[in-house]
């Protein structure tokens, strides 16, 4: 029910856009931070990431 | 040199310098622990949370109609930017004092400042559609949506002086002295609209005497602080881990790498 009110909302487009723009932004960061940490754990040994 | 690949190709019986340097499997993950994880998990939550009061829950605004709900986006943003430039800041000072100068707080503030870079993006995105809503326009030369843009701009900058070359400790107190300069900017963005008359307008939640939010919305900006701030701690670990990687990797990268082709040939 909630999900349609969206849909009769004024400037929907300019909306959506903002939110869409602002979590794509930050997935994209975050996936590229996993992907990058993921590659460079594969070439150093355990001494060099104390963390884990 | 730090994208090598050295486990390609490697035999299933090598010996135990080698395993060591084995790809990190779902369970010990590159970058995360047990507290990323949970942290993680509370910023996917408080997203979600952020989007039901935000686009749903939140009423539309007297003045600015429904265009008020790109403001939980537009204050998020600008709040964990302005935060993530502060603790470049004091991470940066933390590094020149004489006592530490760990590569650890350089490390913090590089990573503080890529991702205050994003959100101030993302702000600058946010108010331009708001700008558009409200003002007609996407852009106007207003002195806080100036002053804004220049203060990216700067950090920008910032990004560009630690990716200059030089040893760990030089790109620190180099990138250090330019993040302590530029964190002067911040209070002239925030005082603009004092300083100046202009079209953005002034604080609306701290100065409760000009105006009375409503209860959701105000609940919905404290959801939207909460999960910007989860969100900026989340990526600001996993960045510094990766850059931590990244140096060690360029520290002693060829060393591992003669080491782990000796143990492959049985040397």
């Amino acid at each position: 029910m909630a999900a349609l009110g969206i849909v009769g909302m004024e400037d929907v487009g300019f909306i959506l856009a903002t939110y869409i723009a602002t979590f794509v932004g930050s997935i994209a960061l975050a996936v590229y931070y996993l992907r990058r940490g993921r590659r460079l754990a594969a070439q150093l040994p355990p001494d060099d990431k104390p963390w884990a | 040199m730090t994208d090598m690949q050295l486990t390609a190709g490697q035999p299933a019986n090598a010996n135990a310098t080698a395993e060591s340097f084995s790809k990190p499997t779902a369970k010990t993950s590159a970058t995360g622990t047990p507290f990323t994880r949970i942290l993680g998990i509370a910023t996917v939550v408080s997203m979600a949370l952020l989007v039901l009061f935000g686009l749903f829950l939140s009423p539309e605004d007297v003045v600015q109609g429904e265009s008020v709900r790109i403001l939980y986006i537009h204050v998020g943003t600008v709040w964990v930017a302005y935060v993530a430039f502060g603790v470049t800041a004091l991470s940066s000072l933390a590094f020149l004092w004489k006592r530490t100068t760990s590569l650890t707080w350089d490390r913090i503030a590089g990573a503080s400042a890529e991702v205050g870079v994003l959100f101030m993006a993302l702000t600058l995105f946010a108010g331009a559609i708001w700008g558009r809503l409200a003002w007609g326009k996407f852009w106007v030369w207003d002195a806080r949506v100036t002053t804004t843009a220049f203060l990216f701009i700067t950090y920008i900058g910032y990004l560009a002086v630690r990716g200059l070359g030089g040893s760990h400790q030089q790109r620190g107190r180099r990138s250090a002295v330019v993040a302590l300069l530029a964190v002067l900017e911040i209070p002239l963005v925030h005082f603009s609209v004092k300083l100046w008359r202009g079209l953005h307008q002034d604080s609306s939640v701290a100065d409760t005497t000009k105006v009375k939010l409503h209860d959701l919305m105000l609940f919905s900006l404290f959801i939207s602080l909460i999960a910007f701030t989860l969100l900026f701690v989340w990526l600001v670990m996993h960045r510094q881990r990766v850059l931590a990687m990244q140096d060690a990797l360029e520290d002693k990268g060829l060393d591992y790498a003669l080491e782990q082709r000796r143990s492959e040939g049985g040397l």
